[in-house]
């Protein structure tokens, strides 16, 4: 790759950042309006999300309702407003576990190799071996339904993929010059590891961190979808997606809006995780 | 992994399209949809209405309910006579056949009403335990000796469980192959049966009322899905479907192909209430409950108006239904005051609800709802449907929401299972009331239907009173059907009269 040493003016250049990086722009852009969105739900829901009006039954979207109401005459609008802020909070802390476990493991297993290296890569292939969804669904009627055992289960077998990633790349980079140079300056290994190797490998995890929150998202929504996530009369996408299925032929909005705020969030998870990649150099 | 369930996913639909696609069959044929499959045709080893919703259409009984659901008519018992003492029943049996050709005789009966008393398999030995000895005294005659008079006795011969099997055809063939194909004494015999997919059945041209039936046969074909069924209706691939969902009524009835049965039935939906569990052992508490919960939203929102309200175990319109009993009305108020004068603050209930049942979840959000309003947290525990049953029966829960549907036209079943003290705790309410227990055991035994009615009433006034559970709603079995389909009917206990329904 040549760099250019050319300068542009200002707006040439951000117009140019804008070109390449349009996929971080919109992502981000619609990120941000999702958290402002669930920071913000209890100035800008026109209605309490939870409360049931008799006489406002399964309604078509209107001026007063937006997104129409549902069967128990409650706003879709405020709900969906609501529900993001359970599905942002699902993405987030189903990631996040994940991510740090995962992350940790992997460290660990790629620097020092050998037995602790065999046991952990073995423990990853007997949880791989597992479809994922039926793995979660048996923890998860283990421990009872709820978010607190959805969050559990994601982190009890979602860790897997970052320890893979994040091992792999260690594994190269442990006998980098650099690598070797700080082994021989006598630094401990634990700076080493934390200070040396991870900060190098983990780029990877980085953006597959936005595509696992796509996975962690639609996972949370088919859970509670299943009734074992988030606990009615909660407002959350995938239960509402779930409450309006049997009128799906009579009464449209009572799923789509939510449906497609479940798409547009996982679409902006995505944007972002591509745009990301690239900064990062990193390719999938 | 996401692309993967997404196939899953997308070959499930094709699938389910498929099974409704092909569906066009000879005129004659009538196919009819419900939610799933039948599990055995061993009539002794099934309590689901779906199985026996079916039996009655491939097998006859001695004592059949008529098409109100209140009279008791006969069947393969052409007439009957009880001796005095209430205890020796002798039927003079029909000439009829079985589909194999061979004579029903009495000792079919025989045979299979000592079945069902007797056999490991059966699910409804107790009900016949009163049974002393049921002998065919010639081919014709069959003499049943009962251990004590029991008022209940003839309806109970009227249940599908107790249909009449062949001995011969059943020793034959051995119980499993007879659970498979059996042998029919009804108006239509099996002719394949696709496991998870559609039960097909052809006239049965040795039922000895042939000549009532005109259709060739039914396929009662299983699409799981509401949406799926009702959608197959309306294109012309089912003839007819059932478990039409409360939520879709009004739209059906405007299809100018399509007619929308709304059939009296003895369904009642009601919340159980533990009264094992620490608070709710008191009256008071109890009674907050029933004046805290707003039935008629509850119709309103969840039957879309098509149930009625309902005050008693006894389903309306049943025998010895007491019209009159207390119906508390929806005062959350009142409730309050009651919780206070039971010494009963911050209470919080732990709700059972079955996941993926659309009527108990919409009960479930609507009751925590109300609940809320009289200081009452109600927590949600949506289980699967296997597990909650397990956890109603072990005590795991405090309230939850069951219905029931009649299986004989006397109330003494339902009597004995919701209020009798019999085995299961009262259908796992757990509550006590001996005289209400004396008097379940005395009306069983009572043959004057006039004392016998007011032994009713006063059991009913009683349970009402000590809230024994909180009857919600009653709602009719609601079908729909093409509209060249005529004499499409359930009665009140569930029976189709397929023998009557005509194709054009």
């Amino acid at each position: 790759m040549s760099v250019s040493a050319t300068r542009f003016s200002v707006s040439t250049s951000l117009n140019r950042w804008f070109g390449q990086h349009l996929s971080l722009a919109i992502g981000a852009g619609m990120l941000a309006f999702f958290i402002i969105m669930a920071i913000a739900a209890p100035l800008i829901a026109p209605y309490d999300p939870v409360v049931q009006m008799a006489d406002a039954r399964l309604q078509p979207p209107s001026l007063s309702h937006p997104f129409g109401t549902d069967n128990f005459g409650r706003d879709i609008l405020s709900r969906v407003i609501w529900g993001t802020r359970i599905d942002l909070q699902i993405a987030f802390i189903g990631v996040v576990f994940p991510f740090i476990i995962g992350t940790m493991l992997g460290t660990i297993a790629g620097f020092f190799g050998g037995l602790v290296d065999t046991v952990f890569m073995r423990i990853v292939d007997i949880i791989l071996a597992f479809p994922f969804l039926v793995l979660m669904l048996s923890i998860i009627a283990i421990l009872g339904p709820g978010l607190t055992s959805f969050y559990i289960a994601m982190a009890l077998v979602g860790w897997v993929s970052y320890a893979r990633l994040v091992r792999a790349q260690i594994l190269v980079l442990k006998n980098s010059d650099y690598a070797v140079a700080a082994v021989s300056l006598g630094f401990s290994r634990m700076r080493i590891m934390f200070r040396h190797l991870l900060p190098n490998a983990i780029a990877g995890s980085l953006v597959f961190v936005m595509s696992d929150a796509v996975l962690v998202l639609l996972n949370g929504a088919a859970i509670s979808y299943l009734g074992l996530g988030v606990q009615p009369p909660a407002a959350e996408w995938g239960i509402m997606v779930a409450e309006g299925q049997p009128f799906v032929t009579t009464a449209w909005w009572i799923t789509f809006f939510p449906g497609l705020s479940i798409v547009f969030l996982a679409f902006a998870f995505s944007l972002l995780g591509d745009a990301l990649g690239d900064l990062l150099g990193v390719h999938e | 992994m996401l692309k993967k369930w997404m196939k899953i996913g997308l070959v499930s639909v094709m699938t389910s399209l498929s099974a409704g696609i092909g569906i066009a069959e000879a005129a004659g044929v009538l196919t009819i949809g419900r939610r799933e499959d039948s599990s055995t045709f061993d009539p002794i080893k099934t309590a689901q209405n779906i199985d026996f919703w079916v039996f009655s259409n491939v097998y006859d009984v001695l004592v059949r309910v008529d098409k109100t659901g209140t009279r008791l008519e006969p069947g393969l018992a052409e007439s009957w006579a009880v001796s005095d003492d209430g205890l020796t029943y002798t039927f003079k049996m029909r000439d009829a056949k079985f589909s194999d050709g061979s004579p029903i005789t009495a000792e079919d009966a025989a045979f299979s009403l000592i079945r069902i008393r007797d056999n490991e398999g059966s699910l409804w030995s107790d009900s016949y335990k009163v049974i002393d000895t049921a002998e065919a005294a010639d081919p014709k005659t069959l003499v049943i000796r009962l251990a004590s008079p029991s008022a209940p006795f003839l309806s109970t011969l009227a249940m599908p469980g107790a249909s009449i099997i062949s001995k011969a055809g059943i020793e034959s063939l051995g119980e499993e192959t007879y659970a498979e194909s059996p042998i029919a004494s009804g108006a239509f015999v099996v002719k394949e049966w696709r496991r998870g997919d559609r039960v097909i059945l052809e006239k049965n041209p040795n039922f000895w009322e042939a000549d009532r039936v005109s259709l060739d046969g039914v396929e009662w074909i299983s699409v799981p899905d509401d949406n799926t069924r009702m959608l197959n209706v309306q294109a012309g691939q089912l003839d007819a479907a059932i478990f039409v969902p409360f939520s879709r009524v009004e739209e059906l009835k405007k299809d100018p192909n399509l007619t929308v049965h709304l059939d009296t039935s003895t369904r009642e939906d009601h919340l159980l209430i533990n009264h094992s569990h620490g608070d709710l052992g008191k009256k008071e508490a109890r009674e907050a409950l029933d004046y805290a919960i707003d039935k008629k939203a509850v119709v309103d929102t969840v039957t879309f108006g098509l149930g009625d309200v309902a005050n008693s175990f006894v389903p309306k319109g049943a025998l010895y239904y007491y019209a009159d009993n207390l119906q508390r009305p929806y005062d959350p108020e009142k409730a309050k005051e009651l919780l206070t004068v039971a010494g009963v603050s911050n209470l919080t209930l732990d709700y059972l609800v079955n996941a993926g049942n659309e009527v108990d979840e919409q009960i479930a959000v609507l009751l925590q709802q109300q609940l809320r309003k009289v200081g009452i947290t109600v927590n949600l525990q949506k289980m699967d449907p296997s597990q909650t049953w397990d956890m109603l029966v072990a005590g795991d829960y405090d309230l939850s929401v069951m219905y029931w549907t009649n299986d004989i036209l006397d109330p003494d079943q339902k009597t004995t299972f919701v209020v009798g003290h019999d085995a299961n705790m009262n259908y796992m309410t757990r509550y006590e009331n001996d005289r209400v227990k004396d008097l379940v055991a005395a009306a069983r035994l009572e043959m004057d239907p006039a004392k016998r009615e007011q032994m009713y009433i006063d059991i009913q006034k009683m349970a009402k009173d000590d809230v024994h559970w909180i009857d919600l709603y009653y709602s009719p079995y609601i079908n729909v059907s093409r509209k060249n389909i005529e004499n499409f009917y359930q009665n009140p206990l569930g029976r189709f009269f397929l023998e009557d329904t005509v194709k054009n």
